[in-house]
């Protein structure tokens, strides 16, 4: 029972971690809460139920099928988050620190009202990529599906710190997270920079969509709000801005979900308030979360 | 020109009549979701419904026009209240047919007694629904009736089918925290207690909470392991437990019970192949397999032939409530809300419910429940045989 509830929580915890990364990698640069992350979030989802339908006649079914709705959501979630960047956020940099926060609320509610008013107002149908396979571990038993979650989120977060650390385009991404003019006055196009984070972070938080949508099978207008609420306050508990206090926040927050659901008598009820407390608690130790720092090495 | 637009006002200042041909109908509101995730089943209603009104218009059935006026209350208490308030002032509205859940219907009839204005529930199943009329607060006269038995009826079979039919003697029961869920897994614990068995686990979730693993998979981990699962709750719910139940491997004969709320092909939709083998208990006899329904069935397919508009589990009941109404509103000898509520209390109805008549504090009698159990290969929810 043990082993099955981390399986649970890792599970949980890797969809929570893609989402936590894309508050802070946009975070990390501009200092600002995209807001509208939750929707690009179900935006994805909603993408790839389309491809869905269209893929298998184009690539066949089985793993090609599989991975050219992953990447192609992926993209189109990016790109839909660097349009909403471009739009919303850009022409509102240098007003206030308010305005674009206000600003991606209204995308954000633009953006949910569009599907509940042109795409469905219930719950949708997500297919099945693949069979519900099962494996027997010490007594749990862990899915095909929570396998091909794990490993797609870890290869994803792991293509994420390679990109970050050891390429020029992530060394400049670091540069304007440490400071935007300087890296200006370098000779970083600063623009271009910002536009490609909030492509990665799109990007991710379309992966999480395809992923919240396999686990549990139907999607929905207003899927993105209660993950993309989590996936923030799991990316404040680590340290907003800080790409491995993310990942862990996103683990931390699904394990302590899981705990408070299996282990304390009508957890269930409590799951969120449980959850929340902790997290209180963790910011009145740590302000800047686990592992923000004061001036904090943001992305 | 001016001269008549200060007719048209002073007539709707003085007779709150509006212009309009299509305004001077008696209305009969429809409050019920139309949206979200028990919109199908709201739009199932308005259609039942309008279909109704359509064809005691056609047979001349009154001498004035008849209309039904949707309201969405989204499956929302806030949204109920709100569109109880504009129904209520309206004054070309004579009765309701709504709410479809509980939590919408209780507070609702509320507003409703201040009109007064009678309200007959096609599909809400807590007691509390008609039962809060006798308490010493409620204002108005008592004017809410349903044409649906209630939970303890509902919540009382189950827990009689899991333990003689099914043969179960421990049950986790689970419920979604809402006056329909709560409701029904309580009056399930009640008598299963009371017939001897045993309750395991009792775990309250919340509505759209989507991820129930670890809940499952301490019941599963349960000393004893219960038999099977209760749950008090709707469709999403449902359909998201049955789901990661199967991915968690707990399978047949590990048995699933639910409520009519959760007997929907919605559930279909949420947890596919998952799905089969769930026992759902609904109020009456499917209406597939209702004789008496079967010119009902004809007409309905008829007349709905769009793209999901095949029939929703609540519809016959909402056909029935108008037709009560329309009883009613013969037997009074005019469109007058007093009057309505009145005759309703009389109600002796024979359609195609069989015989309908309200108990002092609204409810029909006619107490039937049915356990069905779901097959996923063709979508449909044929009743156990016994």
């Amino acid at each position: 029972m043990l082993i099955q509830q981390i399986i649970n929580g890792l599970t949980l915890g890797a969809i929570y971690s893609l989402i936590a990364l894309g508050y802070t990698l946009v975070y990390g640069i501009l200092a600002m809460i995209n807001f509208a992350h939750s929707e690009v979030l179900m935006l994805g989802a909603f993408l790839a139920l389309g491809l869905a339908a269209l893929l298998p006649a184009l690539c066949g079914s089985g793993a090609a099928g599989l991975a050219g709705m992953f990447v192609l959501s992926m993209a189109g979630a990016g790109v839909i988050n660097v349009l909403v960047e471009r739009l919303a956020y850009r022409p509102l940099r240098h007003v206030s620190r308010l305005a674009p926060l206000i600003s991606a609320i209204g995308v954000s509610i633009i953006l949910q009202n569009g599907v509940f008013l042109w795409v469905s107002t219930q719950s949708l149908r997500f297919p099945e990529p693949i069979a519900i396979g099962r494996l027997e571990v010490f007594g749990a038993t862990i899915s095909a599906l929570q396998m091909v979650i794990l490993a797609s989120a870890l290869l994803l977060m792991g293509l994420l710190h390679f990109f970050v650390e050891h390429t020029r385009l992530g060394k400049a991404m670091r540069a304007c997270s440490d400071d935007i003019s300087t890296a200006g006055l370098m000779g970083i196009n600063s623009d271009y920079i910002i536009a490609l984070t909030f492509f990665v972070g799109g990007a991710l938080g379309g992966a999480a969509g395809v992923l919240y949508g396999m686990n549990y099978g139907s999607i929905k207008y207003n899927l993105g709000f209660l993950p993309g609420a989590k996936a923030f306050t799991a990316a404040v508990l680590g340290g907003i801005g800080n790409i491995r206090g993310a990942v862990l926040g996103g683990f931390i927050l699904g394990f302590l979900e899981v705990l408070a659901s299996g282990y304390i008598p009508n957890g269930a009820q409590w799951r969120d308030v449980i959850a929340f407390a902790v997290l209180i608690v963790v910011l009145l130790v740590r302000p800047s979360g686990l592992l923000g720092e004061k001036i904090a090495e943001k992305v | 020109m001016t001269s008549r637009c200060a007719a048209v006002l002073a007539s709707a200042v003085f007779a709150a009549a509006a212009c309009g041909p299509k305004e001077k109908a008696v209305k009969i509101a429809v409050a019920v979701p139309l949206t979200g995730d028990m919109g199908t089943e709201g739009q199932g209603l308005r259609r039942a419904i309008e279909m109704a009104v359509e064809e005691a218009n056609a047979a001349k059935r009154f001498p004035y026009k008849l209309a039904a006026a949707p309201y969405d209350d989204r499956a929302d208490p806030k949204e109920a209240v709100n569109v109880a308030n504009l129904i209520v002032s309206d004054p070309r509205i004579v009765a309701v047919v709504g709410h479809y859940t509980s939590g919408s219907a209780i507070p609702a009839a509320k507003v409703y007694a201040r009109g007064p204005v009678a309200m007959i529930s096609p599909a809400a199943t807590n007691p509390e629904v008609t039962a809060q009329q006798n308490s010493p607060d409620w204002i108005g006269p008592r004017m809410v009736f349903r044409v649906v038995p209630t939970d303890d009826v509902q919540g009382a079979y189950a827990a009689r089918f899991a333990y003689k039919s099914l043969g179960a003697r421990r049950m986790a029961l689970l419920h979604d925290k809402t006056p329909y869920g709560q409701g029904l897994a309580e009056q399930f614990k009640k008598t299963y207690v009371g017939l001897g068995g045993k309750i395991i686990s009792e775990d309250g979730v919340s509505v759209g909470d989507k991820d129930f693993k670890a809940l499952l998979t301490k019941i599963k981990g349960g000393a004893p392991r219960p038999e099977g699962i209760y749950f008090g709750g709707l469709y999403t719910e449902a359909g998201l437990i049955l789901k990661q139940m199967r991915e968690l491997g707990l399978n047949d004969p590990f048995a699933f019970i639910s409520g009519d709320g959760a007997k929907t092909s919605g559930l279909f939709d949420v947890a596919g192949a998952a799905a089969d083998g769930a026992y759902l208990s609904i109020v009456g006899v499917p209406v597939e397999e209702l004789p008496s329904a079967a010119a009902f069935m004809d007409s309905y397919k008829k007349r709905w032939t769009g793209a999901g508009e095949e029939l929703k589990p609540f519809d016959h009941f909402g056909y029935e409530a108008a037709q009560i109404i329309f009883a009613a509103m013969e037997r009074a000898g005019g469109p007058d809300r007093a009057g309505i509520i009145e005759e309703l209390r009389k109600t002796n109805h024979t359609g195609i419910l069989g015989t309908t008549t309200f108990d002092d504090k609204g409810d029909t009698l006619n107490k039937i429940v049915t356990m069905t159990r779901a097959r996923a290969k063709d979508r449909t929810f044929p009743s156990v045989k016994q």
